[in-house]
Order: C-alpha cells, then structure tokens, then sequence
C-alpha cells in the first residue's frame, strides 16, 4: 500500500474544497455549464443517460480494506448501495447527486483516494499490472514509478487542458498485464546489462473509434530521465495535437499524421532542454516514493516443499483456473471473480464490498487490487490457506472458476447507463457467457471483450473476440471481430463481417469458438490458432448464424 | 477596462478594473433522481469572440506574432495566439513591454505551453498576461505556468479569482516529486503547517467555544501560535497544578506578551489540595500509583473538567511518537466521559517537526528543552532524559510503562470518531 503523507492529504484536502466552492458557484447559477464542464469532468463527474456518474482513481489498482469499507459505505449513503469497477481499474458510482459530489469527495479523502483527473482532457488515472510487486516473472516493481508519474501529472499546470484525455500505463513484467500497446503513453521497464532500470517508450496506442497499436520512440530511456521524457511528449503533444475536431484529438491520430519518426524527432528535440534539468529523478526521490509502499513481511520461504491440498474437484479446478503463483512460493494471488451469472461484469453491491474487506483483511495483508479485466485481487494469501479462503469466497459466489476463460467477459456499462451507447451490451454479455459455459473449461483461455459504441471502454479491439455495438434502424446490431489481444504487443481485432442481429450474438459467437475447437493443433489457444490461421476460418460462423435466422 | 488582476512580486496580488452588470444569477435546480437529463443549462453570459480577443492594452495597440516579428513599432506588446509558434521570439523578448496569449476557449491549453516556453526557454520576465476566455478557475494553474496578469472574461468575480490563487499551497511538481531531501522536508513541513491550519478553521467554526488545553509543551506553543496568527475563537487555557517549573510559568507570561492574548491560569481546588498534602505528603507520588493518580486528578483532571465545562471540543498537542500508548492516535476523536469532541491536530507530527516550525515561526519554548527535559510536566515528576532514552522516559520514571499517563488523556475515555 502506498501511504499519504502531509502532501498529498493537502492537495486532497485542498481539492475538495476548491471543488466544494466550484459546485456552490454552480448551482448559484454564477458558473455556466461550460465552464463547470471541465472542472466537474477533472473531479471524475460525468453527466451520463440517467443521473451523474462519479469515478473514483484507484491509482494502479491498489485498495486497503479501510478503502474498500469507505467506497461501499459511500454507496450505501450516497448510490444505490454497489459500485461498478471498471476497465481502467478505476471505480464508478452510478447514480450520485451533482450536489453531494463533494462530500463524497471528502469522505474519500479521509481515506487517501479522489477522483481528481479521473476524466477530462488531461492525464488520467496511471495504471499497471494488478500482480505488481509480487508477479513472479516481474523484472522491475512498477509501483514507484507509477506514483512518481501520478504525482508529476496530478494538477500539473500546463496539461490540464490538453486536446483530448490522456492515458498512462507501466508494465514490469515479462508478461505485459497492464496492455501497454493500447495507451497513449506507455512504459515497459526493464533492466539493462548493467542492471540499471530502463524503460521502452511507446506513444499513441489506443482504442475507440479509431483504434491504434502504440509505436515504440525510444527504446533505451534511463528511469532518472521518467518525467523529463513525459514532460517533451505531453509538450509536444499539446502543441500540435488538434484541437478542431474531437475525433481526431488523441496523441495517436498525432503520432500517425506525423509518423512515429517525426514524432520521436519532435520530441526528442524538446527533450534536449529538459534532459538532466530540474525534473531529473534521483536515486534519493525515487527510494523516498518506494518507501512509502509498506508491503506485507512474508518471512522466509518455508521448507515443507508441497502443501497438501485437498482433492475438492471444485476446488480444484479454482485452483487452477483462479489462483496465480507469486514469487514468493508459500504465497499465491487469488482472483475474485465479479463475472457472475446476472450480475453485470465488473458490479459489487456494499454487503458484497464489506465481505472482500473483510476477507483481505483475514486472508491478504489488508490489501485488494483492481484488474483492468473488472475483476479483483488478493495479492498475499498463504498458500496454507487457500481451501479455507476457496470455501468462503464460494459461499459469496466469488470463486467462480473463471479467469480468463469465456465467462470472463469484459463489457463497458453499454444502454443500462451510458448515454453515448448504441447497445445494452450487458444483458448480451450474460446470454454470451451462459451459452459458451458448457465448454468453456475445454476452450481455455479466451477473451471475449464487448463495447456499447465505437468509444471501446468495453476494449473489443484487443479481444480474441470482440463484440461492438452499433444502431441500425433503432435497433441494437453487433460487429463481430476476431484475434485481437491486449499482452505480448498488442494485436487489433479483425471485422468479420456485417453487423448482425443481437438476437444471433450468443450463436455466432459459439459459432467462432467451436471453429477454433476443429482447427487447433496440439495444445493450441485460440488465440494461437488464430495467429496460425486467420481470419478467414472464422468467417462462416457469421453468415450460417445468419442464414439459419432467414 | 474589464476586470485585471496582477501579481505584483512587491504588493502581492491585486484587481484593477471593474466587474461589467451582469444578469441576476439563476439557481440551477438539479433533478437528477429520475431518467432524462439531469439539469437545466446555465449559458455562458459571454460569447467566445471568433478572432483575436483584443486589438489593444492600456498604453497602446496590441501587434501579432507575425507584425512584430516583421519588425513592430518600439514598445509595441505582442498578442500571441494559440496556434502561434512562440520560439520564433527566441532572443528577442527583451524590451517587449508586455506579451498577452489569448485563450479563444477555456479548453484550449495552449497558451499554458506558451506561457512555459516564454519562461523557462525565452527567459522572458516582462509582464505575461493572458486575456480572453479566462476566469477565476484558470487562474491558479495560470499563475503557475508564469502568467501575472489576467485580463478576466467580463462575466468573472474579482474576488473569486484573487481567492482561486491560493487553491493549492504545496503542489507536486518541481520540489515535492523531484527535489531534493531539503527541498522535500520543507514542503512536507509547509503542508503540516496548512494542514494544522485547516484544521484549527474547520474546529473554530464547527464548536462551540473550542479550547486548547495548554501544557505549555512546544507542541502546545505551536498550536497556540497558529491559533494566534490566524487569528481563531478558540481560547488558551493552562492548568498550573501549583508544581510547574518557574520556567514553564514563566512562558505564560511571554506568550500574553507575544501574541496580546489572553491565556486563562487554571488552578486546583485550593482545599482538595490541602487535604491531600496533610493527609498524605506533598510529595506522595512517589510512594504509589494510586497516590501518584489522586495527586493528578486533584492538580490537574479536576481542573481540566472545570475549564471544559460547557465547551463542546478541546484540542491538545499529542502526538503519536510521544509514546507507545499513542501509537494509534486519531487526529480527532470521541471524548466520551466528556461528552465532546477532541481534537489531536499534531497527532502525525514529528519533535522535528515541531522545532522546524519553531523556528520558522520564531515561538517561545521553554528553556528545559535546551536541559535535556523532552516532556515537562510537573517539576516533581519530570526529569530530564539522554538523547536515546524513550521520549516518555522523562515522566514518572520510577512507574511501570504503561501506567504513566496523567489521566487528562486515558484511552478508555476515549475513542475513534
Ligand atoms: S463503449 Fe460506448 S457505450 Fe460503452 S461505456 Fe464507453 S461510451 Fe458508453
Ligand atoms: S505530575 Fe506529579 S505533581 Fe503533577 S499532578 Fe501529577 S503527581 Fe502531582
């Protein structure tokens, strides 16, 4: 867990008040809507189909159990007693009133969480690996760092009003969790031969309407150089991004009129100013941010090499599907599932909130993450205690054994709530995952990502199969793409065809999966598949599925 | 002329100018329980203007970019637009008399980079004034990026906009992330500072007649000292148990003198104390718990309640490294068998943190510190410790640890709020 000090309780502090007075002047009637716009949107407050919607930072995903208490008591009073945890490991309150938005906000505050920049053209929440600092092929902890950048970008003067939002993830791992390729500045850190913390830069990656692979500009920069590197890119960016057509605002639009090369020149001569200036991190600054991590003391690894866990097949089968190795081998990471039947992706009502606190509290150290894939994690369980936690997260309905499989589908809130959706993507997802349940453990990973309209908060671009919403006619119609991913370099999503009936979804659907079912190759993932054959094989699901509703 | 407010290094920030009439405010009415829209729309009273903001300043006409680069009049001031390539001006800034960049929309930051690169790349330190769509809001993050006049957009409140320049007091860029050690030290202490300060505000306002209960310890001179400078209805009180130190009595006196304000001299009941020394001994502390507890509930628990009385807060300077039975102090809390609440703002303060503040605010602290005492009570009972001795070592030394406290500040009376 990151501790506050006296700062960042005062900047907090400070921004309640300040927004507190904002929103006096608002409904005063002293502030116009365009004005109050930007500043209620940099506090997280969007104005959304039904009622105003708060979003709260979860900076790189990390909660204490003291957090998760106060966000699901903040729902009770204020909302409609749940939380919505979404694709950005960010959290949602769906039906908050303008008035009280600040008194939330100080609630939070007692607590060290905000909403500040969790919207808005301006840096927004920073994030990165959920399994970060205990992943077992971590090469470098990306949590000081990402603090360093939270800090650096918070309020930070010159970038608040940037021509579109702007985000920012870190990746230390082997395996890249936090999809890096699909942000508009992104981090992967490593270690050069010399041992020393490097970092590749990728800049204009993103989703939406206009989904882009980021490129890498530098390949080699020093961690001492972080924010002088951000701060030329951020300038850059701010100088030459357009600001005619909201479209067409985004760093990637920018870096592809450019050409990454352009864009890296650019940069790189603005970078020459600040290079070894003021904002050069030191040894000092960046052990004095990781110092105010406590993590837990796990003690030496014990000796007893295999613990014996029950047979339990349910067990089992969480065991495997659920439970991640850390480094530490008496330890493990435990996903909660919040991929429920009935229950929309991401959603926890209050009741459901106090049990995961309290069951951090007796199993993890205190301490919960937010996965980029809506779900939850406990980053320190005893391994010893991995039946006795299975039993209990059972009875709550959180072990459904499904990480990563078809169940585990990430959709953005769509019709219920979004006023820009075309699609009540929701509902969709639950027919999706009943009907691939039945096979589900025999087609192993896959990740079905599904979006209410082409702004992709539901990520359908990097999905192995990606499900859009579009209106035709005031219907809701779906596109269907195939063999996206978000890890490993990140990968668009091909269209396989015309849009087609929400009705047909769940077939088609199934359609592809049993497609991959017939054409894999020795202990081949779909995803694997796909890159062997394309997407041609695919294409049929969508036209049988088609003729057979003629 | 609309309104200016300017930031002058020597008279701080003012407003020239005057507001235009503008309509009565319409309250916005928000209905947001049910479907539909949320709210009404407030409009903008002002209209963006399509092209440049202003054709001229108080002393004369406004050139573009371009004109003056292609070789303006003498002391003419330059209006820079958005889209305008500031480092065109490199090496040429010198004499301009004043250099404005309009903002066409509150959303277009631009002009913040502009700002920056005229700055920190150009050197440019004449007057930078940014005109247009600007309101109290931008402010703050306008001062910050160099800019020291503000030509506000007609529909703005001066007022509004000179309190906005004193939203944030410690933010993170510059020092606070990359700085150095000293460079972070202080600003951690400017931020316990304003945070002691908000907190002190936030009790002045909220309680009725609040009182801090001065031992006059340097954590309670530091209280009484923000009180004094911010000028609070929160009154000082002392319990003089008739065995202080001259020293400490002596600091009643200085601080009336340093601050002109009143600091109420609470004493004992004279007959319990009397009763006490005959029947046990004045200095029958030692012998016992029970004695030493009865002497502090006379001389000092009893005392406490009296001056309390009809109060609904009090405020104390305890601090969590003070001792190991306030590892776990809140910064307010219930106070239980008083039935009111109390406040510790120091709860997260270091003694280092206390004498940095000293002496940035230059306070009377009694001469027993410099001796050796870190924690002066009584004179009987206090003694002074070496350096790596526990903080709390210097009270009632010849008792348990976990007996010595004086009853003012019991954990069972008390509880987190
Ligand atoms: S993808 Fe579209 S429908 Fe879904 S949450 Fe985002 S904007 Fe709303
Ligand atoms: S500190 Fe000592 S002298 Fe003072 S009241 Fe307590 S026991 Fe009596």
């Amino acid at each position: 867990m990151y501790r506050y000090d006296a700062v960042d309780r005062l900047i907090v502090e400070e921004r309640v008040a300040q927004f507190r007075d904002q929103t006096e002047r608002y409904l005063a009637g002293l502030l116009d809507e365009d004005a109050f716009k930007p500043l209620r949107l940099q506090n997280g407050l969007y104005i959304q189909k039904h009622a105003p919607m708060l979003r709260i930072a979860i900076p790189y995903g990390v909660l204490s159990s003291e957090q998760v208490r106060m966000l699901s008591s903040i729902a009770r009073r204020y909302d409609r007693s749940y939380v919505h945890f979404t694709t950005r490991q960010n959290l949602q309150y769906n039906w908050p009133k303008v008035e009280d938005v600040w008194k939330i906000l100080a609630e939070l505050a007692t607590v060290s969480m905000h909403a500040i920049q969790t919207s808005g053209s301006c840096v927004r929440n920073i994030t990165t690996d959920p399994f970060a600092g205990v992943a077992a092929d971590e090469i470098v902890d990306p949590r000081p760092y990402c603090e360093i950048m939270r800090q650096w970008s918070t309020l930070h003067p010159e970038f608040a009003a940037l021509p579109r939002k702007f985000k920012v993830a870190f990746n230390g791992a082997k395996e890249d969790r936090a999809a890096i390729y699909v942000h508009d500045l992104a981090f992967d850190l490593y270690r050069d031969q010399a041992g020393e913390v490097r970092m590749k830069v990728l800049v204009g990656g993103g989703q939406g309407r206009t989904p882009r692979i980021a490129a890498v500009i530098k390949d080699d920069l020093h961690w001492t150089e972080l924010l002088t590197y951000s701060e030329a890119v951020l300038r850059t960016y701010n100088k030459l991004g357009r600001r005619d057509n909201i479209f067409k605002a985004r760093i990637k639009i920018q870096v592809e009129a450019l050409g990454a090369e352009e864009f890296a020149r650019l940069t790189n001569e603005e970078w020459a100013h600040l290079k070894n200036g003021p904002n050069t991190l030191t040894q000092e600054a960046l052990d004095r941010v990781a110092a105010h991590f406590v993590d837990p003391v796990l003690g030496a690894p014990s000796e007893a090499a295999s613990q014996n866990l029950p047979t339990d097949a349910r067990f089992r089968e969480w065991m495997t599907q659920n439970v991640v190795d850390v480094r530490h081998p008496d330890y493990a990471a435990v996903n909660i599932s919040l991929k429920r039947k009935d229950i929309a992706p991401g959603d926890a009502t209050s009741d459901e909130m106090d049990a995961i606190a309290d069951i951090a509290d007796r199993y993890s150290f205190s301490e919960v993450r937010v996965n980029h894939t809506q779900n939850l994690v406990l980053p320190y369980v005893a391994r010893a205690k991995l039946f006795e936690l299975w039993a209990e997260l059972d009875k709550l309905g959180f072990a459904r054994p499904n990480i990563s499989l078809a169940s585990d589908i990430i959709c953005c809130p769509g019709g219920d709530f979004c006023s820009l959706a075309n699609a009540r993507s929701i509902p969709l997802s639950a027919r999706v995952a009943e009907r691939l349940e039945p096979i589900e453990s025999e087609l192993g990973p896959l990740a079905i990502k599904m979006s209410g309209c082409i702004n992709a908060c539901g990520h359908h671009h990097v999905g192995h199969i990606g499900i859009l919403g579009v209106e035709k006619g005031g219907e809701d119609w779906y596109q269907v793409l195939v063999g996206g991913r978000a890890d490993k370099g990140g990968r668009l999503a091909s269209l396989l065809g015309k849009a087609v009936r929400e009705d047909d979804i769940p077939a088609i659907v199934e359609g592809i999966a049993r497609t991959y079912l017939n054409q894999r190759q020795n202990g081949e993932t779909f995803i694997d598949t796909f890159e062997r054959i394309g997407a041609e094989p695919f294409k049929p699901a969508l036209e049988i599925s088609e003729q057979a509703q003629a | 002329m609309s309104l200016l407010l300017e930031i002058d290094a020597q008279k701080g920030a003012l407003i020239r100018g005057e507001a235009v009439e503008r309509p009565a405010p319409k309250p916005v009415k928000p209905a947001n329980e049910g479907a539909g829209d949320v709210r009404r729309k407030i409009v903008p009273v002002v209209k963006p203007p399509a092209g440049p903001s202003a054709s001229e300043w108080e002393n004369g006409a406004y050139v573009s970019l371009q004109n003056w680069l292609e070789g303006a009049p003498k002391g003419a001031a330059i209006l820079l637009q958005p889209a305008d390539d500031v480092r065109a001006l490199e090496g040429r800034v010198g004499d301009v008399p004043l250099i404005s960049v309009d903002f066409h929309r509150i959303g277009d930051g631009r002009g913040y980079t502009h700002a920056f690169l005229l700055r920190k790349r150009l050197n440019y330190a004449g007057p930078l004034r940014a005109i247009g769509a600007v309101t109290a809001d931008q402010v703050f993050a306008l001062a910050r990026v160099g800019f020291d006049s503000f030509a506000l957009r007609a529909d703005q409140n001066g007022e509004t906009a000179l309190a906005a320049l004193g939203t944030f007091s410690v933010p993170y860029q510059g020092a606070v992330v990359a700085g150095t050690a000293a460079d972070r030290e202080a600003a951690l202490l400017d931020a316990k500072v304003r945070l002691l300060d908000l907190a002190l505000k936030n009790i002045a306002m909220s309680h009725n007649r609040p009182a801090l209960a001065s031992s006059l310890s340097a954590e309670d001179m530091v209280i009484a000292d923000a009180i004094a400078r911010l000028n609070l209805p929160i009154d000082v009180f002392t319990l003089d148990t008739g065995r202080l130190h001259s020293e400490t009595l002596d600091l009643v006196e200085a601080t009336k003198q340093r601050y002109g304000r009143e600091i109420e001299v609470v004493k004992p009941d004279a007959g319990a104390v009397s009763d006490y020394v005959t029947r046990h001994g004045a200095d029958a502390f030692y012998e016992s718990v029970e004695l030493r507890k009865l002497c502090c509930n006379i001389r000092k628990v009893a005392p406490l309640n009296t001056a309390l009385k009809g109060r609904s807060a009090w405020v104390t300077g305890q601090r969590r490294e003070q001792a190991v039975t306030r590892g776990a102090l809140p910064e307010t809390e219930r106070d239980a068998e008083r039935d009111m609440q109390k406040y510790n703002p120091l709860a997260d303060w270091t003694w280092t943190d206390v004498l940095a503040y000293a002496n940035r605010f230059d306070i009377p602290l009694n001469p027993l510190y410099q001796r050796g005492y870190v924690s002066i009570g009584c004179e009987p009972c206090t003694k002074a410790i070496r350096p790596d001795e526990d903080p709390r070592a210097g009270r009632w030394w010849w008792e348990n640890q976990d007996s010595r406290e004086c009853g003012l500040h019991t954990a069972a009376n008390t509880r987190a709020a």
